[in-house]
């Protein structure tokens, strides 16, 4: 046991019960004769104090353990104004989180499109916001540079030697695979598919149905050789994946099934052929049910409106085009009395971004499902129609905005503009305050300048248009510095 | 500017109070900057700052310190956006300076007259060593009865029972002492290594008393050193007049630090003949501590040391003039060569227990918590450091560091990149 030891444990457990160690000769220390044992104790322990730190001794670093360093930057920095107003987004921001947010992402952009990027001395606040904003993370190359990405280099080297226990590390790397099969699918559908195959027989029923319902990205007539033998799964969240993915192909073999079982269920009716008359199928012979529709319950009554609904969304539309020997909106026409079906065909539109249909059912009713399915440019006129009708809530309102691509034009721009400054207008500003900013085009900032102007008691609503000039300002304060 | 907020809602508040609207009367000269704003009472509140000191006064009845109202007027007048109105100083502006100089001026006053009456100093002076001895001997008992029931008993004890021996300690005039023994009822709970720690501490107290037993053998800079680790400041007035180091003076680097209590600015300083001081600055908590200077800076001022052994102590005599920046902090040595130098000057003066510390030529290492690695294949774990922020501006490459040496540890206070001098 060396000296230092020895004096810890006497004086842990107390000169009492402990004797002193002597002190070691070569210290050259030398208590006086008659000293009590505690003060001998403390004498050494002063010595012991001293000569730990005069006698402190660099580590050596471990070989290997050191990054290498980061390479040289491939742009230069932002500097003057620009890198003064990250800094302010960053550490002072003058508006709320979320335009925060959306102004960080803009000077990432800009900064990108002038060929600079973020000076090292902000990247570890934009690395931290990346990481709990994915659009942020999104945006973060080129424009954080070769620094940024040597930064999230080493992050990565050092989390995974702090991080944790083994039933961690396995959930990570579940997680981590089930991204970057996303990731694939993203970037490479066919790729992700063949992957899928291969994977197939080791995968467990609920893996297989995760699996397949990623497939729902860049989903494409390809995919049913992988489908379509889903059918047959043992596991019903396996099969009903498969169908749902099938719906969305009205050129699949099991959307023409599909069409064959619906044909022989419609007749035109009525002596101007008017009126859809549509009956109920029947019970489900072994191919229908392997198609997903619900095959007899043991007690009670089927549900037979349920498998029409399952045929109709099946089906391909032109079956109904096909019978009825019009276009889509005289079809719906047709339909009138029959509200479920519709909502059926509804639903197959939607799933299949079917432009055609969307656009005679957007006549019918709005909906931000099928207004995506529009074309970009015939999305605006098609909401302005709209809105101009007067008809819709404003909830509804609200959820059809938010998918209209953004910059809007300015027509729709000053037409929602006009509807928040009406007397009744605060519940719907409330509900678009999240994106009004981001999707009004500048030119409509002049137009909330002067509504702000204006006398009003709402606050909530005078907060929405402050935030859009606010942010205006600032994204024209971006452009200037960026020039 | 910003860093004189005393929270950042009140910087928010004084942004959007900086704009011309509701000020009235605004103006400036070289050291005062006043004006009138329009707030939610009738008269407009009446605001002067004083940029020199810095100083500040608002009518308004606010509890923050400074105020949004000085804040702002500081912003506009920052930007140079003042409406002037005119040269001459408004009337509300000048009555508070001069009431301010005045202030000083029978304060200054008080001082100098006060040294009337030697025997009475000398009285006070022997009523305090009685008073710090009494508490010295009553210390080193408390130091043998903590070594016969043994350290693992203490560690069982309650934070109230290190706190009363703390108590006992300030009432006895040695509230440095008492300092380090309230901080080591956390620390035996905290540190993982506490029983190394409490040993030598321990061992350390035992020796500052014995040494304050024998302080007639003491030399001027030892006892001085001695006075300050048991907190017996040497007023600043006793060091004013003493010396007047000419500059230029480099900034190696500054710290703020915030025990809860009190908050610290310590600021390190070279001057021309390679000196090492460093500035310390106090202010309660909410109040505004002395403007920062910035690392890297070259300052044309005049220092005064405290007494005590190097790096000494020093107080700004004069008004600061920033002369520019430099673009590197000088020669700096290896990893060994600068605990080597620790080594040395712990033998010089065991009670300092931070050390200034300037490395050439070491990388930045991530890890928790990080180290600095030199050439040699050395390492040295930091102190308190923003890591991040560090591994962004040097990207790992070999630079300059300047920091504080703390029980082995460094704590990073400038960084050297391409020419320029940045604080982390």
């Amino acid at each position: 046991m060396t000296w230092v030891a020895d004096l810890r444990s006497a004086a842990l457990i107390g000169t009492g019960r402990h004797p002193v160690p002597a002190p070691v000769p070569g210290l050259g220390f030398r208590p006086p004769g008659d000293v009590s044992p505690e003060e001998l104790l403390l004498d050494q322990a002063a010595l012991a104090d001293v000569i730990t730190r005069a006698a402190r001794r660099p580590g050596t670093a471990e070989a290997g353990g050191i990054a290498d360093p980061a390479p040289a930057d491939d742009a230069p920095q932002a500097t003057g104004e620009a890198a003064r107003l990250l800094d302010l987004l960053l550490s002072q921001p003058p508006v709320g989180q979320e335009l925060r947010t959306r102004l960080v992402i803009d000077w990432l952009q800009f900064a990108a499109r002038a060929g600079l990027c973020v000076p090292h001395r902000s990247l570890p606040a934009v690395l931290a916001m990346a990481e709990a904003r994915p659009a942020v993370a999104a945006q973060l190359f080129p424009a954080t540079g070769v620094r940024g990405r040597w930064l999230l280099d080493i992050g990565d080297r050092a989390s995974v030697t702090v991080s944790g226990t083994a039933t961690t590390r396995a959930a990570q790397k579940a997680t981590d695979a089930a991204t970057e099969f996303e990731r694939l699918r993203h970037s490479d559908p066919a790729a992700a598919r063949d992957r899928l195959r291969e994977d197939w027989d080791g995968f467990s029923a609920r893996e297989r149905a995760a699996h397949l319902g990623v497939l729902a990205t860049n989903l494409s007539l390809d995919d049913e050789e992988l489908l379509e033998p889903a059918l047959d799964e043992k596991a019903k969240i396996v099969r009903d994946a498969a169908a749902a993915l099938l719906d969305r192909l009205p050129t699949s073999a099991r959307a023409q099934r599909m069409a064959a079982r619906l044909a022989p269920l419609l007749r035109v009716k009525g002596l101007l052929r008017k009126q859809f008359d549509i009956d109920l199928p029947p019970d489900p012979d072994p191919s229908a049910v392997r198609d997903g529709i619900a095959p007899a319950p043991r007690t009670g009554e089927p549900d037979r409106l349920g498998r029409l609904d399952a045929i109709v969304r099946g089906a391909p539309l032109d079956v109904w085009t096909a019978i009825s020997g019009r276009n889509p909106a005289a079809t719906l026409a047709m339909l009138d009395r029959e509200p479920r079906v519709v909502d059926a065909i509804f639903t197959a539109a939607a799933l299949r971004s079917d432009a055609d249909w969307a656009r005679a059912l957007l006549d019918l009713r709005a909906d931000a499902r099928l207004l995506g399915c529009l074309p970009a440019a015939e999305q605006e006129p098609a909401l302005l129609r709209h809105i101009n009708g007067g008809t819709l809530q404003p909830m509804a309102l609200a959820a059809l905005l938010r998918e209209v691509p953004r910059p809007w034009g300015l027509p729709l721009g000053n037409a929602v503009l006009e509807l928040l400054a009406a007397k009744d207008g605060g519940y719907l500003a409330e509900m678009v305050s999240g994106f009004l900013p981001l999707a009004l085009p500048p030119a409509a900032a002049e137009h909330c300048h002067h509504l702000l102007q204006r006398s009003d008691d709402d606050a909530g609503r005078r907060r929405v248009f402050r935030d859009v000039v606010q942010y205006q300002s600032f994204r024209q304060s971006l452009t200037e510095a960026f020039q | 500017m910003i860093s004189a907020a005393p929270d950042p809602s009140s910087l928010a508040a004084a942004r959007k109070l900086a704009r011309p609207g509701p000020w009235s009367e605004t103006g400036s000269n070289d050291s005062l900057v006043w004006g009138k704003c329009q707030g939610s009472g009738k008269t407009p509140y009446q605001v002067s700052v004083d940029v020199a000191a810095p100083a500040y006064r608002c009518s308004c009845p606010s509890r923050k310190f400074p105020c949004k109202h000085a804040l702002a007027l500081l912003l506009m007048w920052a930007r140079e956006e003042m409406a002037d109105g005119g040269a001459e100083t408004a009337a509300f502006a000048a009555e508070w300076a001069s009431q301010r100089a005045d202030r000083a001026l029978t304060k200054e006053r008080r001082q100098s007259e006060q040294p009337a009456d030697p025997a009475a100093q000398a009285k006070r002076l022997a009523d305090r060593l009685s008073v710090m001895d009494a508490g010295i001997a009553d210390f080193a008992r408390w130091l043998t009865d903590l070594v016969r029931t043994g350290l693992a008993a203490a560690h069982n004890q309650p934070y109230s029972w290190w706190d009363g021996v703390a108590g006992r300690l300030v009432d006895a005039q040695l509230p440095g002492l008492a300092e380090q023994v309230r901080s080591m009822g956390s620390d035996v709970h905290a540190r993982a290594d506490w029983a190394d720690h409490l040993l030598f501490r321990t061992g350390r107290w035992w020796a500052i008393s014995k040494a304050w037993g024998k302080r007639e053998e003491l030399t001027t800079e030892e006892l001085a050193d001695l006075r300050v680790t048991l907190g017996w400041p040497t007023p600043s007035a006793d060091v004013q007049g003493t010396e007047a180091l000419p500059g230029p003076w480099l900034v190696l680097g500054a710290h703020r630090g915030d025990d809860g209590r009190l908050q610290q600015q310590r600021t390190w300083l070279r001057g021309p003949d390679g000196t090492v001081v460093v500035v310390l600055d106090f202010a309660a908590q909410g109040e505004a501590l002395a403007t920062p200077q910035l690392a890297g800076a070259v300052l044309d001022v005049a220092l005064a040391r405290y007494p005590g052994t190097a790096p000494r102590r020093a107080m700004f005599i004069r008004s600061i003039t920033p002369r520019g920046l430099a673009d590197n902090l000088g020669e700096g040595c290896s990893i060994a060569a600068v605990l080597e130098t620790e080594a040395a000057a712990v033998a010089l003066s065991p009670w300092r227990e931070r050390h200034p510390a300037l490395f050439a030529g070491v990388r930045v290492c991530p890890g928790t918590p990080g180290s600095l690695q030199d050439g040699a294949g050395h390492s040295l774990p930091l102190l308190d450091a923003p890591l991040d922020s560090l591994l962004a501006l040097t990207g790992g490459h070999p630079v300059d560091v300047f920091g504080e040496l703390e029980d082995g540890r460094v704590r990073p206070l400038s960084v050297v990149v391409n020419g320029t001098v940045l604080t982390p």
